[in-house]
């Protein structure tokens, strides 16, 4: 069991946070720390922007942090599922990041 | 406004049950014609209903209910589509917008109370947002690793003075949403040296697979590699279950040569399954000598359990393809005569505990009905082609094993969640997309007295099917698992007495039943309830309460530890 810090990507609607803490709460594992912001300056998510052939907007998405402790495989399971959320755009924990499905090796947030 | 949407989306059934918050809605139902509404008799019935619908036709099932105790009743048939995966949109009124999170009148947070059990839901807060949602929900729902999409509509959201320039869009874009569709050719190489190595593989096929329409494309690659196959509970009728190459079904009551396969295996491909735990027993032990290639749709399905060698994301019929080409141009590689041993074993296996496919034809009274018999006798009047479905305990494996499925979409059953009460509701909706098959559907008298209320929907819109009720009088899987592990301690699994006339129950619905008792005449009673088109017929069959489910897993451990009858193990 190691902290862990892990950063979403997610667009900025309602509902979309409860999602991503359910994940968290289903398998009784507590968040010990937690921040959204509306993402302001984009020039950080460039990549994500040319991968997803799109053009971000202000107040269009968030950045969430997240902090808590779980086990290896745990995290791996739940890094996978957040990124299964319909409105989760990318996800990354220290040593990977998640983008809609592909597992890039660089840690890219 | 929300009529036209589903119109244009291509809607043609709606499964549902009116109520307040509802009521615009079914005014503009009722001033229509394009679209069907079928009025359940429980929204947990729709919820099944439009269940059985898309696993049997392969499109989205649409359900209409409204606000707090409408939605609520839906849960445990979304919670039922979303274990299985099946694609379904359920349409929950809501109180109107001004009135939310007051403790209004039959308010319920459905977003929050449907949450984990959802792939994504939605609340409509303006009127023009009607359509895209409803495009949205729908492709969000069918792509990808289907699931159910719930939309929560205040009223007022509804309301006919809510007028606005209708436009139904044609195609939706969601960045932050991009299944995979065609695998990486990498990941195929990779596969196919995998398949080139192997001298003993399975190929481990499941729901994912006929989600995916994948039957053609499986059955031409195992032309070429002519390798065994096991379906789960899900996947039966993916591959022809009368071909001389399938073991059956595999996992808890799988067939001996399927888990012994399994077990031995030095390459598993798993099309579309998810290696379940009543699959893998323990995982730890599992299948020590394969290694595993993954195809699936979805990332977080693969290694979850069961760490994958190789993975192939993307539609598994494409995946499938992929594999297929990829090894018909390395077929020189490929030595098909090298898998002989590995068969030979296989027969032998099938040989030593194959299931007893015999059991039917003793017709005598020396012994009472067997649950295993009435299968194989209904799987023969039905010339193995019915669409079968079923609720959830003995008589669910005893179709499994003993129904031969061999096409796709013909056996619908709770796989994941394991839904007492499935069977009926699911029933009305395959017979309602399929009017001129015959549908039955395997129950037991625990089971179908969970939604027997829908007995007056059949009656209703004229629904003639066939409900084969193997009645043990107890709850037979719960006590099974009593005699085996609790002593034979049988804790509130018998209803002492309590049983409806099942024959007088069905008669008061307008339908027919008919009553078995005796061995000898199980066959002509089937015949008859099956010769008896236009009517549906409640068969109330009495078996043998003593009998198990065989084989089945001994806990905690591996593939090759089974029981395979009350006093013998592997």
């Amino acid at each position: 069991m190691i902290k862990r810090k892990l950063i979403l990507i997610m667009e900025n609607k309602p509902g979309a946070l409860v999602r991503v803490i359910g994940l968290f709460h289903q398998r009784g594992y507590n968040i010990e720390n937690l921040h959204v912001d509306v993402v302001e300056d984009f020039a950080p998510y460039k990549n994500i922007e040319d991968k997803l052939n799109t053009k971000f907007e202000p107040n269009q998405i968030s950045r969430l942090t997240i902090q808590t402790t779980v086990s290896d495989i745990l995290m791996r399971q739940i890094l996978r599922q957040l990124n299964r959320l319909i409105d989760v755009i990318a996800v990354s924990n220290e040593e990977a990041t998640y983008f809609k499905g592909v597992l890039l090796d660089e840690n890219l947030l | 406004m929300l009529m036209h949407a589903l119109h244009d989306e291509g809607v043609e059934l709606i499964y549902g049950y009116p109520g307040g918050t509802a009521l615009h809605v079914y005014d503009a139902i009722f001033r229509q014609d394009k679209i069907e509404h079928i009025l359940v008799r429980h929204e947990q019935g729709a919820a099944h209903a439009a269940d059985g619908y898309a696993r049997a036709t392969g499109k989205p099932g649409v359900v209409l209910v409204t606000s707090g105790p409408g939605a609520t009743n839906t849960i445990t048939g979304i919670a039922t589509a979303f274990m299985d995966s099946i694609p379904m949109v359920v349409l929950s009124c809501q109180v109107a917008s001004h009135l939310i999170g007051t403790d209004a009148f039959q308010e319920t947070d459905m977003i929050g109370v449907s949450r984990p059990i959802v792939k994504h839901s939605y609340t409509v807060f303006d009127a023009k947002d009607i359509p895209k949602t409803i495009k949205e929900a729908f492709y969000v729902a069918t792509s990808g690793r289907p699931g159910p999409v719930v939309i929560d509509i205040p009223k007022d959201m509804t309301a006919p003075e809510n007028l606005f320039d209708y436009h139904y869009p044609d195609e939706i874009n969601i960045r932050s949403y991009n299944p995979p569709v065609d695998p990486e050719q990498s990941q195929v190489e990779r596969a196919v040296d995998a398949i080139i190595k192997s001298s003993r593989p399975v190929i481990y096929a499941g729901g994912g697979a006929i989600a995916s329409d994948a039957e053609e494309i499986l059955y031409e690659l195992n032309e070429i590699m002519d390798a065994p196959v096991t379906n789960t509970l899900m996947g039966l009728g993916i591959y022809p279950a009368t071909h001389h190459r399938f073991l059956g079904m595999l996992g808890m009551h799988g067939t001996y040569q399927a888990n012994m396969a399994m077990h031995n295996a030095d390459l598993i491909i798993a099309v579309g399954a998810r290696f379940d735990d009543r699959i893998t027993n323990s995982p730890s032990k599992f299948a020590p000598k394969a290694k595993v290639i993954h195809l699936d749709v979805d990332h977080s399905s693969v290694s979850k359990i069961i760490e994958a060698n190789v993975a192939v994301f993307g539609q598994v019929k494409n995946s499938l393809q992929a594999i297929k080409e990829t090894l018909k141009v390395r077929i020189q590689d490929y030595d098909k005569g090298a898998l002989e041993p590995w068969h030979g074993q296989i027969k032998e296996w099938k040989s030593m505990h194959g299931l007893n496919y015999e059991l039917y034809k003793d017709e005598s009274d020396s012994h009472q009905i067997l649950p295993q018999a009435v299968v194989q006798h209904v799987y023969e009047i039905t010339n193995g082609d019915a669409y079968v479905t079923s609720d959830v305990g003995q008589h669910q494996m005893f179709a499994a094993q003993y129904y031969h499925f061999d096409k796709p979409r013909r056996w619908i059953n709770s796989g994941g969640l394991g839904t007492m009460g499935f069977g009926l509701p699911s029933a009305m909706g395959v017979k309602l997309a399929f009017p001129d098959e015959e549908v039955l559907c395997i129950t037991g008298e625990g089971s179908i007295q969970m939604c027997i209320q829908e007995l007056s929907t059949c009656m209703q819109y004229n629904l003639p099917i066939k409900i084969i009720n193997i009645n043990n009088e107890a709850l037979g899987m719960v006590k099974q698992w009593q005699d085996m592990n609790y002593g034979g301690r049988h804790s509130e699994s018998t209803y002492k007495n309590s049983l409806p006339d099942f024959v007088k129950l069905a008669e008061s619905y307008g339908h027919v039943g008919i009553k078995i008792e005796k061995n000898s005449e199980l066959k002509s009673g089937l015949e008859k309830a099956f010769a008896m088109k236009d009517k549906l017929v409640f068969v109330d069959i009495y078996v043998d309460p003593s009998e198990h489910v065989y084989p089945m897993l001994v806990a905690n451990n591996s593939l090759e530890d089974m029981w395979l009858s009350k006093d013998k193990k592997t």
